[in-house]
């Protein structure tokens, strides 16, 4: 029996489960932001320490900030999530078929390898 | 086996002509937990609010007629099963006549002005149209939309984009596949905001007819980016 023949699924727990969807959509946007902000800060700190008058704001302040794993952990994840769902979404404008649910646990799944391999890095693994 | 339950339904009570804010009501109903919303409704409209404006048809998920708002999330009232809390209000963004029914006046509008109807076969044809059985079975498929607007009310580009909605593409993803298409269906496609769409999907995953209106959408634009190719 083909797959458009079969019975429908069951319809009956809707709102029960999450909407797969909506939070990649308000992950999508969350890890663009994050990047965006990245790179507008990392260039005015860039900036900042390159500039001598402003040398007295980099030891206390910036450079520390180069030095958190929590910021590359989270870095690293929006770059990897942001870059595979764009993909998804990509490969939607040539008409391929994606399962919402699969790109969702694929993209966060392979997010957080990145995120915790930044974890494991500074814990000195 | 089902157990009792007690439901708690917050209900959104609107009548435009009489009230001058939606108030939400609160009942409770003692059944089951294999219980539907419509369940809930229809024992809280017989029980308790006799004024309570509420629609249903067919009771088996077929006719898309009792859709609402259950917790936030559309759906069918006949399939979806009661929880202990539920607040029930009507679909978004549609204008609502009173309670739980909202206004289909500007649905069948869009409808009507997209011109959904295949180009009639010719006189002398003595035969039904050939299709291949594939192409039949797709068609079949994509035309057992409900239109019962749960996809428009659930997709959040039309919430916050000059969006038609889901069950419209759909519609026109139809007839763009149809044999018997008279007409370019892209402009109208485009005209109706089908760039604006997120591609979240889910409209698919709520769709009662286990339908897919983002993967008619994409195909839609795959023909604006691919021209009438198609990828292999």
């Amino acid at each position: 029996m083909s797959r458009l023949a079969s019975l429908p699924r069951d319809t009956t727990q809707q709102t029960q489960s999450p909407l797969y969807g909506n939070i990649s959509r308000l992950l999508h946007r969350a890890t663009g932001s994050v990047i965006v902000v990245f790179v507008l800060v990392h260039a005015i700190v860039q900036a900042v320490r390159h500039a001598p008058a402003l040398a007295a704001w980099n030891a206390p302040l910036l450079e520390p900030l180069q030095h958190q794993a929590w910021i590359h952990g989270i870095l690293y994840f929006s770059i990897v999530f942001h870059t595979l769902y764009g993909l998804r979404l990509l490969a939607g404008d040539l008409g391929i078929r994606t399962s919402y649910r699969k790109t969702l646990w694929v993209a966060a799944f392979a997010g957080l390898v990145f995120l915790f391999r930044e974890f494991a890095r500074y814990a000195g693994y | 086996m089902s157990q009792a339950i007690i439901v708690e339904a917050e209900i959104r009570r609107y009548s435009p002509t009489e009230d001058d804010a939606p108030r939400y009501e609160t009942y409770t109903v003692h059944g089951t937990d294999n219980m539907r919303v419509l369940d809930v409704i229809r024992s809280i409209y017989a029980e308790q609010a006799g004024d309570l404006a509420f629609q249903f048809a067919c009771r088996v998920g077929r006719c898309g007629t009792c859709a609402v708002k259950v917790n936030g999330v559309p759906v069918l009232a006949c399939q979806e099963r009661c929880v202990p809390r539920m607040r029930i209000e009507p679909l978004t963004p549609f204008p609502v006549i009173r309670d739980l029914v909202i206004d289909r006046t500007e649905i069948e509008a869009r409808y009507t002005a997209l011109e959904l109807t295949p180009e009639p076969p010719p006189s002398d044809a003595a035969h039904p149209l050939p299709m291949q059985p594939a192409q039949a079975e797709k068609i079949g498929h994509m035309d057992s939309c409900l239109a019962c607007m749960i996809c428009v009310s659930a997709c959040p580009a039309v919430a916050e984009r000059p969006f038609d909605g889901p069950a419209f593409m759909l519609k026109l993803g139809y007839m763009n596949q149809h044999p018997n298409n008279g007409k370019d269906r892209l402009p109208s496609a485009l005209e109706g905001g089908m760039l604006e769409c997120f591609g979240c999907d889910v409209c698919t995953q709520l769709c009662p007819a286990d339908l897919s209106p983002a993967q008619a959408i994409r195909e839609l634009r795959s023909e604006v980016v691919l021209g009438r190719r198609r990828l292999p």
